[in-house]
C-alpha cells in the first residue's frame, strides 16, 4: 500500500510510525502526517486511492501529467534539450512513440504514411480518425496543386478525399481550386489566401486539436493553466484598481486598500445651494455638477486639482441632470420639468434650447453617434430630436416618469428609462421590442455600465441591484449598506474595468463595494449633508466626485497622493484643499 | 365544375382564333409535317422560310436535349449570329453542358481543359461563381451520378435548358416565346384561383386543367 519510494535519496527518507503508516494506507498526503517536512517537499509522488502517482498538497495533479505539460513546456520555449532530458531522466515520454513518428512524417509531408500511422494510434473515435485524415489529404491536395501537379492532386480528391465523405461543402472549394490558377487572378476572391497550403507545422497543430489531448497534449497549456490562476487571483482582488500593478507567479496576487480613493483632495464649493447631479466626461478631462441653485457648473480636471471653468445660468428650474455628448463638446442640462439646454463646453455658450409646449422635460440623454437629443417629459412620453430641434420620434405612452433617468445604450439601438414605480424599461427603437426589469420596490434611479451591459439599480428599500440587460435581464448581485429614506440617492460604476460600485447616501458618506464579491470596502465621512449623487472619473480609476446637499463637492483620491500634494503647498491642518469657484 | 355552363355557352368562338392558338403550339415546338398538313386543311397562310427556320430550330433543340451541346452551339451560330453573346447564362448553360457530358464520359483532363479554357472566364462575374463550382465540383466524384450535383446530369436539366435555348432563338426572330396555349392555361388556372378565394371558398387543391377537362 502506498507510502515512500524505495529508490528516493537516503536524506529524504523519513522514519514513520505505525499510526502514519496506517493513515497514508487510507490515502491522506504525506504533508499533514510527516513531522518536519518542509514545503519543498511538496512535488514529492504519492499513491492517490486510483493508483496514479499523484502531486502537490491536494493530491489532484497526476504526476504524469505534470511531467508532459513541462516538457511540453519546455520544448515550446526552445529548450530541445532539456525536454528530451527530462522525458529520459522521469522515464514518462512526452508522445508515444507512434505519435513522435506521426508527427515526424506530417512535417516531412509523407503524408500516405501518416494517415496509416494514424489508423494505428489507437483512436477510438471514427469521426476524429476521418477528420484527420480529410485535414492530412486536404494538405497533400493543395500541396500537388502548388507544385502545379493538377492531375495528381485531382486523383487524391477523387480516389482518397471524397470517399471519406467528410465535409462535401469543402470539397466543393476544393474541386473549383482545380481550375483557379486563372481564376483566382481574375477575381477578387478571399480564396486567394487559403489556396496556398498552410504551412506543416501549422497542420500539426490543427491536428493535435482534433486529437484527444492525451495522445498530443495542446500548444500552450501549461502557459494556459497559469494564466487561469492568474486570472482568478485578480478577480479575486478586492482592491485591484490599478494599471500598473503587474502579477507576479512568485506570490499571490493581493492589492492594498490603498488603491481606492478614500482621501477627500479638494472640495468645490461653487454652488449656493444642494447640488444634486454630477458627472465627468467620457475623457474624464472636465466634471459637470447641476444644483437646486438654477444652475449647472462645468469643471476642468487639472494634474493638480479641479477648477472652474464656466458657470450655466441661464435655467429657471433646479437642474435635474446634465448629459454629456460623446465626444465630450458638448454638455445638455435639464431643468425640472422645464427645458433642455445645449451648451459648447469650451465657450460656455448656450447653443440651443428644447422645449415643448405645454410640457416639461425630466430627462436628458444623447445618441452614441452624437447625432440626436433624447428627453423624458413630464407626460411620461419620450422624444428624439436632431440638434437642431427638429423632433423626429416621440414614444407616447406610459414610458417615462417625471422622477427617472434616462440612458441611451451604447449601439443606439435601447433606451431605458423608469416606466413605472417598480419597473424599467428597455425600448428597443428599431424593433419596437420592449423588455422590462421588474423589481418588487420602488425604483428611485439607475445607472448604465460604461459597456452598456449592466444596469445598477436603486431601489426605496436601500438596497442596489446589478442587472445583466444583455438578452433576458437577469439579477446579478445586490449590495447595501447605505441610507436612504427620503431623497433620491444615484450610484455609479467605477474604478479599474468597473470593478467597484460607488454610491452616495442620506447619512452624509461615501460608500464603495467591490463588485465581484459585493463587500463594502470603504465608507468615506466628510461631507455634511446627505450625498445625493457619485461620479468616477472614467479616465482616472484613482479618481471620485460627490456632491451633497451641504452644496459642495468632494473631489476624493488615493491616501498617499495626498501626502505629496501636501508637500508642494503651503500646510492645512488636514491636507484638504478647497476651491471656491470663479477662477 | 360549379361555374353554371350556360354562361359561358353564350360566348362565341372564332374558329381563326382556335387555329392561331394551334398552329403557335405547332410551330413552337417545331412539328413540321403537322403543321403543313394543318395549313393545308385549314387554309391558313404562312411564309415559307417559316417552315426552314424550324427545322433547324428543331435539330438545335435536339442536339441540346441529347447532350450535344457543341453542335447545338454550332447550329445557334449559324441561324442567329450574336443570340449567344447577347444571352451569356444561356451560353454558360450551353457550355456547362458539355463540360458535363465530358465528366459522364469519364474523360477528367479534357473535361479539365475545356473548363479551364471556356468555364472559368464566366467566374470574373459574381452571379456565375456559384455555379461554377457546382459544375467544377463534379470533377472530384468518381461516380458523378451520386455527387450532390447529380440534377446537372438528369433529363429534366438538358431540357430545361434546351427550352431556354428555344425560346431565345424564338425572340431573337421575333417571334413570341411562349405559346398562346401555354398562356391561356396558365391565365385561367391564376383567374380560377382568385374567384375561389374571392368567394371565400376552401378550396384546397389548386386549379387542375385535368379535372377540368375530364369534367
Amino acid at each position: 500500500m502506498g507510502g515512500v519510494e524505495d529508490d528516493e535519496p537516503a536524506s529524504k527518507r523519513m522514519k514513520l510510525s505505525s499510526e502514519e503508516l496506517r493513515r497514508l494506507s487510507n490515502g491522506s498526503t504525506i504533508k499533514e502526517t510527516v513531522a518536519g517536512s518542509s514545503g519543498d517537499l511538496m512535488a514529492r509522488p504519492l499513491q492517490s486511492e486510483g493508483g496514479e502517482e499523484v502531486v502537490g498538497s491536494k493530491g489532484v495533479i497526476k504526476k504524469v501529467e505534470f511531467v508532459r505539460i513541462i516538457a511540453k513546456a519546455l520544448y515550446s520555449l526552445g529548450y530541445i534539450k532539456s525536454g528530451a532530458h527530462l522525458e529520459e531522466e522521469s522515464g514518462i515520454p512526452l508522445h508515444s512513440s507512434v505519435v513522435n513518428v506521426f508527427m515526424r512524417q506530417i512535417l516531412e509531408g509523407n503524408w500516405d504514411e501518416s494517415v496509416v500511422t494514424l489508423h494505428n494510434i489507437g483512436l477510438t473515435d471514427e469521426k476524429t480518425i476521418k477528420s484527420a485524415s480529410f485535414l492530412i489529404l486536404e494538405q497533400k491536395f493543395l500541396e500537388l496543386l502548388g507544385e502545379e501537379k493538377v492531375m495528381d492532386a485531382l486523383k487524391t480528391l477523387r480516389t482518397e478525399i471524397v470517399p471519406l465523405s467528410v465535409d462535401n461543402s469543402r470539397v466543393r472549394e476544393l474541386s473549383s481550386y482545380i481550375v483557379s490558377p486563372s481564376y483566382c487572378t481574375s477575381v477578387q476572391s478571399p480564396k486567394q489566401d487559403t489556396l496556398r497550403a498552410r504551412s506543416r507545422s501549422k497542420l500539426l497543430e490543427e491536428l493535435q486539436k482534433l486529437l484527444p489531448p492525451t495522445v498530443m497534449i495542446p500548444e500552450g497549456r501549461l502557459e494556459h493553466l497559469v494564466e487561469q490562476a492568474l486570472v482568478l487571483q485578480r478577480d479575486a482582488c478586492m482592491f485591484h484598481n490599478s494599471m500598473d500593478k503587474e502579477m507576479s507567479l512568485y506570490s499571490d496576487h493581493h492589492c492594498g486598500r490603498d488603491q481606492i480613493p478614500s482621501q477627500a483632495l479638494q472640495i468645490l464649493q461653487a454652488h449656493t445651494d444642494e447640488v444634486w447631479f454630477l458627472k465627468f466626461s467620457h475623457d474624464g478631462k472636465y466634471l459637470a455638477s447641476s444644483s437646486n441653485d438654477q444652475s449647472a457648473i462645468i469643471w476642468e480636471v487639472h494634474e493638480t486639482g479641479v477648477s472652474l471653468k464656466h458657470k450655466l445660468s441661464s435655467h429657471d428650474k433646479p437642474l435635474s441632470s446634465v448629459s454629456w455628448s460623446p465626444n465630450d463638446h458638448q454638455l445638455l442640462t435639464c431643468g425640472a420639468e422645464e427645458v433642455i439646454r445645449r451648451w459648447d463646453v469650451y465657450s460656455g455658450e448656450c447653443l440651443h434650447v428644447y422645449e415643448k409646449t405645454g410640457l416639461g422635460m425630466v430627462s436628458c440623454g444623447w445618441s452614441p453617434d452624437g447625432k440626436w437629443i433624447f428627453s423624458g417629459l413630464n407626460d411620461n412620453s419620450i422624444c428624439m430630436w436632431e440638434l437642431d430641434g427638429k423632433e423626429l420620434e416621440c414614444w407616447k405612452g406610459q414610458r417615462t416618469l417625471k422622477i427617472s433617468d434616462l440612458e441611451i445604450t451604447g449601439d443606439g439601438k435601447h433606451i431605458i428609462s423608469i416606466c413605472r414605480e417598480t419597473e424599467i424599461l428597455l425600448l428597443d427603437r428599431e424593433a419596437k421590442v420592449e423588455r422590462f426589469i421588474e423589481e418588487d420596490q420602488p425604483i428611485t434611479s439607475f445607472s448604465l455600465s460604461r459597456d452598456s451591459r449592466f444596469l445598477l439599480v436603486n431601489l426605496l428599500n436601500q438596497e442596489i441591484h446589478l442587472w445583466n440587460i444583455e438578452g433576458d435581464p437577469k439579477l446579478v448581485s445586490k449590495y447595501r449598506g447605505h441610507k436612504r429614506t427620503r431623497f433620491i440617492i444615484r450610484s455609479c460604476f467605477g474604478g479599474l474595468d468597473e470593478a467597484f460600485i460607488a454610491s452616495g447616501s442620506e447619512d452624509s458618506l461615501v460608500y464603495i463595494w467591490h463588485r465581484g464579491t459585493r463587500e463594502l470596502i470603504e465608507s468615506l465621512p466628510g461631507h455634511s449633508g446627505a450625498v445625493n449623487c457619485v461620479s468616477w472619473n472614467p479616465a482616472n480609476p484613482h479618481m471620485l466626485a460627490s456632491a451633497s446637499d451641504d452644496r459642495t463637492i468632494r473631489i476624493w483620491g488615493l491616501n498617499n497622493l495626498s501626502r505629496s500634494v501636501k508637500q508642494k503647498e503651503p500646510r492645512h491642518s488636514n491636507g484638504i484643499h478647497y476651491c471656491n469657484g470663479g477662477t | 365544375m360549379d361555374v353554371d355552363p350556360r354562361l359561358y355557352e353564350q360566348m362565341a368562338v372564332n374558329d381563326n382564333d382556335i387555329h392561331s392558338i394551334v398552329m403557335s403550339y405547332l410551330v413552337h415546338n417545331c412539328f413540321k409535317e403537322t403543321v403543313e398538313s394543318f395549313i393545308a386543311c385549314t387554309g391558313m397562310k404562312q411564309p415559307s422560310d417559316h417552315l426552314e427556320d424550324m427545322e433547324k430550330r428543331k435539330r438545335i433543340y435536339q442536339f441540346a436535349l441529347e447532350g450535344n451541346a457543341l453542335r447545338a452551339i454550332e447550329l445557334t451560330e449559324q441561324l442567329a449570329t450574336n443570340l449567344l453573346e447577347k444571352n451569356k447564362d444561356l451560353h454558360f448553360d450551353l457550355l456547362s453542358l458539355h463540360f458535363v457530358e465530358l465528366v459522364c464520359s469519364r474523360k477528367c483532363t479534357e473535361a479539365l481543359e475545356f473548363a479551364q479554357m471556356k468555364l472559368t472566364p464566366f467566374g470574373k462575374e459574381q452571379k456565375y461563381v456559384v455555379k461554377l463550382e457546382d459544375i467544377m465540383a463534379l470533377l472530384a466524384y468518381e461516380e458523378p451520378e451520386k455527387s450532390p450535383m447529380f440534377h446537372l446530369l438528369s433529363l429534366e436539366y438538358r431540357q430545361h435548358v434546351a427550352d431556354s435555348l428555344n425560346r431565345a432563338i424564338l425572340a431573337h426572330a421575333n417571334h413570341p416565346t411562349y405559346t398562346a396555349m401555354e398562356r391561356l392555361i396558365q391565365q385561367t388556372a391564376v383567374v380560377r384561383q382568385c374567384l375561389n378565394q374571392e368567394h371565400g371558398k376552401d378550396v384546397p387543391q389548386p386549379f387542375s386543367l385535368k379535372d377540368f377537362l375530364k369534367s
